[in-house]
């Protein structure tokens, strides 16, 4: 037997590229850990621009510029609650930075431009309830007014710490606002509008929130129903008719009775197995296997 | 010129120090540029740009370029079957100086509006101050998005630019490979270019060369024993 020789062996070309190594199969666990991973951080992409995109609508809110902070319309809560849930509270931070840039408030339905500070010095004095204190220009510069502040402040100490990618299921718990007219956001629909085709514009700002809202409440609906698998211009699965707005009372007109077997089952109430009562032990003159030869028969002639 | 620069503010002299970064910067990366644009002196750039009460104004201080020939030939693909005449992937370029003491989203957005009206092919924002950090957010994913330039937005800082670090002995010249010549570096060198040692883009020097990812650049440093000494980076 010949010495086997320790050295590598030389036989391939120098100048001969390395073979490929894309046929390699590839390996199926390397394979899944690299889409995981990949997935996670295409999760966390999406959800920082949903935040992005949210801030970007948020700075020019409210659209209508007579909105009041203290009783915003019900789209316009519903909205801001909507694209301020999955925000951590850094985000709420740049959101009022960001607002304050633009020279308005930083709460978000307020429409009114930022306060000014009384004069152009870096340190204001500001007269509290313990004496004189001297803070930046800039804290004073973020909000209308201190109503603005509590009531954005309000939202900021209910936002999730945890980033909206990591968050498990949905967005968490919903936001609640701090608002004067809660009982308009929290009580159903308000009445629908006779004709929301009329020709001549809605006269005033309630009839167009009440159109947004049953709008958002229709798309709602049909989400629902593409959710339950039906189709667009079908019948809807939903059944109106299982609730009706009429409640009726069942009176009992005759005084109650303890319950009775019938009379004819009471001598065959022994044989019965959990209340059936085996064929064998019924009476020879119950025809139902009679039933079951017509029945075949039938069939047959159909067939001929 | 010592007693020369107290006639002016320390404000415009700053601005003058940045404008002329900015402007050797073009030059640097290839677009056309005259000599006594890049090398204004501060008279002239004070006559130019300054206000009466000594300050600047700052949109006096903006500018568009145009790629020189050399580089649009250096930013086009080498032609292939499927692409047989492609196009060169650069344009003008429009610099801005904004003065707002806070830049956040707002003025970036209105920014990117004016260069897509103007049909410019990327910007370069010089702020006073750091952006927001919303304002960066939107930058990092600016360049696919439909309502930024094509070739998306830089944003420098002031401060960054009133030296021009190129300039210092320590940075070695950085010069940026063409497609082919990148293909012709790898096929040489028979490398993948995830083999080359790497760059960040947002390195200083990457950052002034406006570097993009999946460029090579080419980096010559002085050798005691060689005289010169070439390596390559891949800009990631």
């Amino acid at each position: 037997m010949p010495p086997k020789s320790i050295l590598k062996k030389t036989t391939v070309v120098a100048n001969q590229p390395p073979p490929a190594t894309d046929d390699r199969p590839v390996n199926k666990k390397h394979l899944e850990v690299a889409l995981h991973h990949a997935n996670i951080i295409e999760q966390r992409k999406t959800a920082e621009r949903e935040v992005l995109d949210s801030i970007i609508t948020l700075l020019d809110f409210p659209e209508s510029p007579d909105a009041d902070p203290r009783r915003p319309s019900s789209s316009d809560a519903l909205r801001f609650s909507q694209a301020v849930a999955p925000f951590q509270p850094a985000d709420y931070d740049s959101l009022i930075e960001e607002r304050n840039i633009a020279a308005k408030c930083g709460y978000a339905l307020c429409p009114r431009p930022k306060r000014k500070a009384p004069s152009a010095a870096r340190k204001q004095f500001v007269d509290t309830s313990h004496g004189v204190q001297i803070v930046d220009k800039k804290s004073l510069e973020v909000w209308c007014s201190d109503d603005c502040a509590r009531r954005a402040l309000y939202v900021k100490v209910q936002l999730n710490e945890e980033p909206a990618w990591l968050r498990q299921g949905s967005h968490g718990d919903k936001i609640e606002l701090m608002v004067e007219n809660s009982e308009e956001h929290h009580k159903a629909l308000p009445l629908r509008l006779k004709e929301p085709a009329d020709s001549k514009k809605p006269a005033d700002r309630e009839e167009e929130d009440v159109a947004a809202a049953w709008a958002a409440h229709d798309d709602a609906l049909a989400d629902l129903a593409i959710e339950r698998g039906e189709k667009p211009g079908r019948l809807s699965k939903a059944n109106k008719d299982l609730i009706q707005d009429k409640i009726r009372e069942r009176v009992a007109a005759t005084p109650p009775e303890p319950p009775s077997l019938p009379k004819d089952t009471i001598f065959q109430s022994h044989m019965a197995i959990e209340g059936h009562i085996p064929r064998s032990s019924k009476s020879k003159d119950e025809n139902d296997d009679d039933d079951d030869g017509n029945d075949a028969q039938d069939w047959d002639k159909h067939m001929g | 010129m010592a007693d020369d620069r107290e006639s002016y503010s320390p404000n415009l002299i700053r601005m003058w120090r940045a404008f002329r970064t900015c402007k050797e910067m073009c030059k640097d990366r290839g677009y056309e540029m005259l000599e006594e644009d890049y090398q204004i002196t501060l008279a002239e750039f004070a006559a130019k740009c300054g206000r009466e009460d000594g300050d600047v104004d700052r949109s006096r201080m903006n500018f568009s370029c145009v790629p020189s020939e050399e580089m649009l030939r250096k930013y086009t693909a080498p032609p292939t079957a499927k692409n047989p005449d492609p196009q060169p992937e650069i344009g003008k370029i429009w610099v801005e100086f904004n003065g707002d003491e806070n830049v956040g989203l707002k003025q970036l957005r209105d920014y990117m509006q004016h260069l897509v009206q103007g049909s410019y092919y990327n910007g370069v924002m010089v702020t006073t101050k750091p952006m927001t950090g919303m304002a960066l957010r939107l930058l990092r994913g600016a360049s696919g998005i439909k309502e930024g330039p094509m070739g998306g937005v830089e944003v420098f800082v002031e401060q960054e630019l009133l030296v021009n670090i190129t300039k210092h002995e320590l940075v070695p010249t950085h010069v940026l490979l063409s497609k082919e010549e990148k293909e012709q570096l790898l096929k040489r060198y028979r490398l993948k270019e995830t083999q080359l040692p790497r760059i960040q883009v947002t390195d200083p020097v990457a950052k002034y060369y406006g570097l993009r990812r999946g460029q090579v650049v080419k980096i010559i440093r002085h050798s005691e024993t060689a005289g010169r000494y070439a390596s390559y980076r891949w800009a990631i």
